[in-house]
């Protein structure tokens, strides 16, 4: 069980570093205004949030294989192809909910704080890192953290394609021992924890970055 | 100090500013009234660039604010502009509202730019408020910070956005007695405002602006006891009647 | 494409029908149905319980909550799979299974919803409905629910696309809706994976995406209800006045 948790754990910080970087780099895209850029990437969060999850892993794991030659498959397959196609498809997934999430908190600051900074003399992007993101990015925290915590709960998705994560090496467990009630229950109670650490953490967090006089 | 010359501005087919030519000399507080939609905070946000214009030239302090080559940021930081919803940021402390400009876009070193930010504090009477946050400050204060803060950058001249409309009545008077002062140590001024008293007090000139034109321009006394224009006459009586 | 649609229409749509049981794009939505329709009324007494001023029904409710949100989905089916036979003394189908797990899931989900909407509520309309001597069950059925439901309707549908995805699951558990039927075909056609699954994308895009698109509207309507509202009160002052002045007539009568 415990390879299980640290797999889980794996699994859950590349697809979080995959969905942190892109999730930003869309949101960053999209507020290029371009029109041709936002209806990308609109395209990309629709899809995203309209396919079920368990879907979206199955499309990366059966279907995308046989778009590409023989021998880059072989080659994915023997560097652990299932645990690849899962990061992707969940650090995809969880991009789209993150570059919504940052976009929302863009949306909120007023464009009265990105006149003024200008005002003053500041260059566009120094309005954005000093004055703009900061705001923002303050913002968009809790849900990027209920979005984090429910990526963590995505990766037991990842045992349909065989990814021996937590639930996957629950099963064998069971399978193995006919202790199923104690194999699940630990199971569980290691889920319930991180879920609840991160939760957490994600608190601390807010309550570090807040901005003393608001409501 | 401020040149306006033959000035037009668009807005698609809607004509906002007509032909508008005036002038602020150094050292002078004019004050720019008229109905809402007249075009007065239009025609102050063209001298930082908040606005651009199609037509015409301004001049700020000797320069061309439509030149090719001007670097606007810089340009902009030495426009000292007070807005109507103050525009303090938030998450920074008064004390680092007011010195995130000189730091970052002149360079001035951070001990430095903190002396300075406390004396301008003393000026409008918040020094007890360096560490505070604007979220905890009422709005008559958060505007005097925001005054603070574009004097941060030794203007040579300020402009004022209707910086009284949007507080309650108790707290416009903290704040026009900042503007006083500093209209009587000699800042050359732009306030587009409805405080006619204030405009009594200091003002030099009073430029009534109506439909995108200015239709009279005299001196205070002059404006509120004998209008010229029409529309003035009917402009001092409605604010009167309340 | 298009062959496959041709080809396999029925197995996607109705599964083994009318041969055996009852599956594809028909379960999905069966499910999905009749998972929130169950689960809203538990989630309303699990809102209720939530913000109920006794700690002996309030704690329960609360720790309830966080442990279906904070075990994935998969672990609530098996939990459902191995130890619901166990407490009805008999073995029951997988469609039972998804239903009950989606119904334990979408409780909690569509309680903290409700929670939402209850708590967004002016305190002001609570104490108006006790002023006029309205009891805390009277106060609830009548005053609270039915504004903190209404004005929540845009996130329970979000929540039901969000049940529509959650009966992918089955396929875990060999239950027939339309993931596992894409599966079927997938395996018997075994050349063109691509094809199969963009259907099965596609399928739940458009399923998900119209009802999206129905919240958001329904969300656009209730902001302008709202404003409206505040409209009509200004309407109703002359009627007022009018009375005013009918009383000042008789007092002025008196006087004179």
């Amino acid at each position: 069980m415990w390879k299980g948790i640290v797999l889980t754990l794996e699994l859950t910080l590349s697809s979080w570093i995959l969905a942190l970087v892109l999730g930003t780099a869309l949101a960053t895209v999209r507020m290029t205004n371009h029109r041709l850029a936002k209806i990308v990437v609109g395209c990309f969060v629709a899809y995203h949030r309209n396919v079920p999850m368990l879907v979206q892993i199955m499309m990366w794991y059966f279907a995308l294989p046989s778009l590409l030659p023989d021998s880059i498959q072989l080659w994915i397959n023997q560097f652990n192809g299932e645990f690849l196609y899962s990061v992707i498809a969940i650090g995809l997934c969880m991009a789209a909910y993150v570059s919504e999430d940052i976009r929302s908190g863009l949306r909120a600051i007023p464009y009265g704080q990105f006149e003024a900074s200008r005002a003053l003399g500041l260059s566009y992007i120094r309005s954005m890192r000093f004055v703009i993101l900061p705001q923002a990015m303050r913002i968009a925290v809790p849900p990027l953290i209920n979005h984090t915590v429910l990526l963590f709960k995505n990766t037991s998705l990842a045992m349909a394609i065989g990814v021996a994560e937590l639930t996957y090496a629950t099963r064998q467990i069971e399978n193995y021992t006919f202790r199923t009630f104690e194999a699940y229950f630990v199971a569980s109670v290691w889920y319930l924890a991180l879920s609840l650490a991160l939760m957490g953490a994600g608190a601390l967090l807010a309550r570090h970055y807040r901005i003393p006089g608001s409501k | 100090m401020i040149i306006f010359t033959d000035v037009n501005k668009w807005y698609g087919s809607y004509h906002a500013l007509v032909n508008v030519n005036a002038q602020v000399k150094r050292g002078q507080v004019v004050v720019v009234c008229g109905p809402s939609g007249s075009g007065k905070s239009t025609l102050i946000r063209t001298v930082n660039r908040l606005e651009d214009i199609q037509d015409g030239q301004i001049a700020f302090d000797g320069q061309d604010v439509n030149a090719a080559g001007l670097d606007l940021n810089r340009f902009r930081a030495r426009v000292g502009f007070v807005f109507q919803q103050f525009n303090l940021f938030p998450h920074l402390s008064v004390l680092e509202n007011i010195i995130l400009s000189p730091t970052r876009v002149n360079g001035l070193k951070r001990n430095l730019a903190k002396e300075k930010a406390l004396i301008l504090l003393e000026r409008v009477g918040l020094s007890s408020k360096a560490d505070s946050y604007p979220g905890q400050l009422s709005g008559g204060q958060q505007q005097r910070v925001a005054i603070a803060r574009a004097l941060a950058m030794d203007p040579p001249a300020m402009l004022f956005d209707e910086p009284t409309s949007a507080l309650d009545p108790e707290m416009v008077g903290e704040v026009l007695n900042v503007m006083k002062s500093l209209a009587r140590d000699g800042m050359t001024m732009m306030c587009v405002t409805h405080e006619m008293g204030f405009a009594r007090e200091v003002a030099d000139q009073v430029w009534f602006m109506d439909a995108g034109v200015i239709l009279e321009k005299s001196e205070p006394e002059k404006f509120f006891t004998h209008p010229e224009h029409p529309r003035a006459q009917r402009f001092l009586s409605d604010l009167r009647s309340h | 494409m298009f062959e496959i649609l041709y080809n396999y229409w029925d197995l996607l749509l109705l599964g083994q029908y009318p041969s055996g049981p009852l599956g594809g794009l028909s379960i999905t939505l069966i499910l999905s149905l009749l998972g929130l329709g169950l689960a809203f009324p538990v989630s309303i007494l699990l809102a209720l319980a939530r913000i109920s001023p006794m700690p002996a029904v309030r704690i329960p409710a609360t720790v309830v909550v966080y442990v279906v949100r904070g075990i994935p989905l998969i672990m609530v089916i098996f939990w459902v799979y191995f130890f619901l036979p166990l407490l009805i003394g008999r073995t029951i189908t997988g469609f039972t299974t998804m239903l009950c797990t989606l119904v334990i899931y979408q409780s909690a989900y569509l309680s903290e919803v409700i929670r939402a909407g209850i708590e967004a509520l002016p305190k002001g309309q609570i104490e108006a409905s006790r002023a006029l001597g309205l009891g805390y069950f009277r106060t609830l059925r009548f005053v609270i629910l039915p504004q903190a439901l209404y004005n929540m309707m845009p996130s329970m549908i979000s929540q039901f696309v969000s049940t529509i995805k959650e009966t992918s699951l089955g396929y875990v558990i060999n239950v027939p809706e339309i993931t596992f039927a894409a599966n079927q075909v997938n395996n018997q056609l075994l050349t063109q994976p691509l094809a199969v699954f963009s259907i099965l994308a596609l399928v739940y895009f458009l399923l998900c995406f119209s009802f999206t698109e129905l919240a958001d509207y329904i969300e656009r309507r209730i902001t302008r209800k709202r404003e409206g509202k505040h409209k009509k009160i200004k309407s109703a002052k002359p009627a007022k006045s009018g009375y005013i002045a009918m009383s000042t007539a008789t007092v002025s009568k008196e006087n004179s």
